[in-house]
């Protein structure tokens, strides 16, 4: 616990000192290369971009620990509003392409193990690489040519009208979701393989045979448990992707999530939005860390117990 | 071509001298029918008069432009979202100016002709020698909040641009043309700007040329962005910062109804899923697309192209004060190396307009056409570097941004001057770290000794003349240090006619061809798609996106 709050301070600096070492001043990155210089320099004034660096980092680090992300500098109203809906946004679209992603990749590394050097695993194995290494922004092209402006079965635009029920917004989430299940899949699949065929080959799996248990009892009590323990950890650091590293799928599909909340906040030099993002990318990451490690513990004994040996 | 003498006669009567002078211009043919509007419009010369002396002179009334549209709907239009807040005062950017259009109105409109319009203003005129300028405002002009506009208003909207503490960002226009305190009332529909010098073009500054200049109430709101009060054809019906807004017809509008109900903007970070939303039908309108982008649907008949040609361009300057651009015959071989022509078919598939190396595109009506255009001749540069004891050839760094198509023009001339023996390498690097701070020593666009950067779309060449090349201005790149340069713009910009205008650009055109510390290859289209069949959409060049008659 000490170890993550000390990750996210040296994250809190680090992202500070990052974004004020780049060249070029806020004021005149919010008013433009063209802007009189008076102008530039009366609105760092009203910011407080004009003071030192430490006491700016002071500022922020006071109101952050108090629970005030602070004015954005570009819209001039409060960071918080805008942090909650892309958060919010980012996370429906993480659960949509996550809820289809993990059952999808566990049962393709599951069948691919069991049919290993078959055709099923072949298959599975050479679809899931290829879908990997295709850039979302192809796949997510080609999905909107075909299923948004041929097909017209879905709209082209994740974002939806206001105040739309669960199912519109699901509906206008698929489309988005399929090339990160595209990306994910043949990653979650091939360490669900790895593990299962490490599984299988175990001792403690032919002890299980042998002592005459039914085979789909030896897979999921013996087999799964142990081989789907790697998959977590690898699932927990894709769920921080699939939450704040969709700035290309945001875009594509006009959609306001938190990566491309920080990625233009980079580029405008809204420092307090900036900050405020890439600080909640970092609890997110911690959180879910923490959270793979407890369902870790529950599945792998050897962890739980471990303290007492 | 006969000329009614006795009703040019009648029309005369009351002219002021520089008037008189346009429309002696105008008889002789020194100027053309379409010239002398745009000129006549700035001077202040109403439409009705205008058309009234063109047609005494001979020539046919102009072509009515009306074609009705259906009212009612939704028109649904993409634009590229606001970089920062949307107020009047501090926009800086082309997304919150194509926002500000659709609720907001300036006095005068800069119309894709390069013509003054009247909009909140009726009329304006400069006095004698066009230090003041007086202009007459529109009546029956309600604010979105029910109040009527007055002179009150048009004053405190000019005194918060031209205030340096406000941190407006149309300083940039008003410096050293109007302060504050500039602006007076003289009775409720009466306005005089005083100017701080002579200024031919003044009408301009308060049109939509200047980004900031609509007119507001004089009770700024301290949360402008809830309400959006302006006196245009829509008003604000709800905004979501980086997501869109919507605006309904304003019932209350001054001018001819709006025809939609509704207008819709929706802002998208990029240009791509603009044109994926317009193709999948999820909206009618892109606001702008850069040629590049545009490529895919120049020739699809389900979508229309409206190109309207601007003064923007990509300015190359090369550093007058040091090596190895000092000497001005290896300046002039650099420019002789380029093929406009194939540049324009090339990299902006035709749309663009051809460059001579000065602001002067050939669409300003003060541009004097007898100066010749500079075309490609490798000999010529090949002997101007000999001459110049680079005949050898030298390496040099061209410094410049990633924007539009900036990158591939680096590219062609990196070609184009292999040619003369310079090995040209290219440092491209993204926007905000190429203009840094925008100031002398602290930043590549002012310190590169070679370097490419975009300027937006003005009506009047008088910017791109001064800040980018008076000695000692803001943006002079080119370090550019020419005294009878100076005092040739600084009369180009006092002068109040048209002929003694295009005089002095002839003169400005030929310095500028000799000593060639910039080149303007060409200049840009700017491009609008909308739906095949939509009628009454008027983008201008500098971003807005006027809605108010525009149907599907």
């Amino acid at each position: 616990m000490m170890l993550a709050l000390l990750t996210l301070w040296l994250l809190s600096v680090l992202i500070f000192l990052g974004g004020h070492l780049l060249p070029g001043n806020v004021g005149r990155a919010m008013l433009g290369p063209l802007a009189d210089q008076a102008a530039v320099d009366v609105l760092n004034h009203e910011m407080g971009t004009d003071r030192p660096l430490l006491v700016q980092y002071l500022d922020w680090i006071a109101g952050f620990l108090t629970g005030d992300l602070g004015q954005s500098y570009a819209y001039r109203s409060p960071v918080a509003p805008f942090l909650m809906t892309a958060l919010l946004n980012s996370a429906k679209l993480a659960a949509v392409a996550f809820v289809l992603v993990v059952p999808l990749g566990i049962l393709g590394g599951v069948v691919a193990a069991l049919y290993r050097g078959r055709a099923a695993d072949r298959i599975l194995s050479v679809v899931g690489l290829s879908a990997t290494v295709v850039p979302e922004f192809v796949s997510g092209i080609v999905l909107i040519l075909i299923f948004g402006i041929w097909l017209r079965w879905f709209p082209i635009s994740a974002t939806w009208v206001d105040g739309a029920g669960p199912l519109t917004q699901l509906y206008h989430l698929i489309l988005p979701a399929i090339p990160l299940v595209l990306i994910l899949f043949g990653y979650i699949a091939r360490m669900a393989r790895a593990g299962m065929i490490e599984a299988l080959d175990a001792d403690y799996t032919r002890t299980a045979v042998l002592k005459g248990l039914s085979y789909p009892k030896v897979i999921w009590r013996h087999v799964l448990r142990n081989a789907l323990l790697p998959t977590i950890s690898v699932i927990a650091t894709q769920t921080v992707y699939l939450i704040g590293g969709l700035v290309v799928i945001e875009i594509l599909f006009h959609y306001q999530g938190i990566g491309s909340l920080i990625y233009t906040a980079a580029k405008k030099k809204d420092f307090p939005m900036l900050q405020a993002g890439v600080m909640s990318i970092g609890a997110l990451f911690a959180l879910t860390t923490f959270l793979a490690d407890l369902l870790y513990a529950r599945l792998n004994p050897r962890i739980r117990f471990g303290g007492r040996e | 071509m006969t000329i009614n003498h006795r009703l040019l006669d009648i029309l005369r009567r009351g002219r002021s001298p520089h008037e008189n002078h346009l429309i002696d211009g105008l008889v002789r043919g020194a100027f053309s029918r379409r010239e002398f509007l745009r000129y006549g419009s700035v001077l202040g010369l109403s439409a009705p008069l205008l058309g009234g002396i063109t047609s005494a002179v001979g020539f046919g009334l102009a072509p009515s432009m009306a074609r009705a549209g259906t009212p009612g709907g939704t028109i649904r239009y993409g634009q590229i979202v606001p970089a920062a807040a949307v107020n009047p005062v501090t926009v800086a950017d082309g997304g919150g100016l194509t926002v500000l259009s659709q609720f907001g109105e300036t006095l005068v409109f800069s119309a894709p002709d390069l013509s003054a319009q009247p909009l909140l203003a009726e009329s304006w005129a400069p006095n004698a020698d066009g230090t003041v300028w007086t202009f007459k405002l529109r009546q029956n002009v309600k604010f979105h909040n029910g109040k009527v506009m007055t002179a009150d208003d048009v004053v405190a909207t000019f005194d918060r641009l031209s205030d340096p503490e406000m941190g407006s960002n149309a300083l940039s226009v008003f410096t050293g043309v109007l302060s504050k305190g500039g602006t007076r009332k003289v009775d409720d529909y009466t306005v005089e700007f005083h100017l701080d010098a002579a200024n031919g073009s003044f009408p301009y500054a308060v049109s939509t040329d200047n980004y900031n200049s609509i007119i507001i109430p004089a009770e700024f709101p301290e949360d402008f962005e809830a309400t959006m009060v302006g006196t245009g054809p829509f008003k604000l019906e709800k905004y979501t910062p980086k997501v869109g807004a919507s605006f309904v017809r304003n019932t209350d509008y001054w001018g001819p109804a709006p025809l939609p109900d509704r207008v819709e903007a929706t802002f998208y970070g990029d240009y791509q899923p603009q044109i994926l939303a317009l193709q999948g039908g999820a909206i009618d309108v892109i606001q702008q697309l850069p040629v590049l982008q545009a490529v895919a649907l120049l020739n699809d008949p389900n979508f229309t192209i409206i190109s309207t040609p601007s003064s923007a361009h990509q300015q190359v300057h090369m550093r007058t004060d040091m090596d190895p651009f000092k000497d001005k015959r290896v300046r002039q071989a650099v420019a002789l190396t380029l093929d406009r022509p194939k540049i324009i078919a090339g990299l902006m598939r035709g749309k663009a307009q051809i460059g001579n190396d000065s602001p002067f595109m050939p669409a300003f009506p003060s541009t004097n056409p007898s100066v010749p255009q500079r075309q490609q001749d490798i000999a010529q540069a090949k002997q101007l570097m000999e001459a110049a004891g680079v005949g050898a050839g030298f390496q040099t760094t061209l410094t410049t941004e990633k924007y539009l198509e900036i990158p591939d023009y680096a590219v062609l001339i990196q070609n184009a001057v292999k040619e003369i023996g310079i090995d040209l390498q290219l440092n491209i690097m993204d926007q905000g770290t190429y203009y840094g701070d925008a100031v002398f020593g602290k930043s590549p666009w002012l310190d590169s000794s070679m370097g490419i950067s975009d300027y937006g779309h003005r009506g009047v060449p008088n910017l791109f003349l001064q800040a980018p090349l008076m000695s000692g201005g803001p943006w002079n790149s080119a370090h550019f240090n020419n005294a009878e340069y100076d005092a040739l713009v600084k009369g180009f910009v006092a002068s109040l006619d048209l002929e003694s205008q295009r005089a002095t650009a002839g003169q400005i055109q030929t310095l500028l061809l000799d000593e060639t510390p910039l080149i303007q290859a060409y200049f840009y289209d700017f491009l609008t798609v909308t739906k095949a069949g939509a009628t009454g959409v008027v983008p201008t060049a500098m971003g807005h996106l006027m809605l108010g008659q525009a149907s599907l």
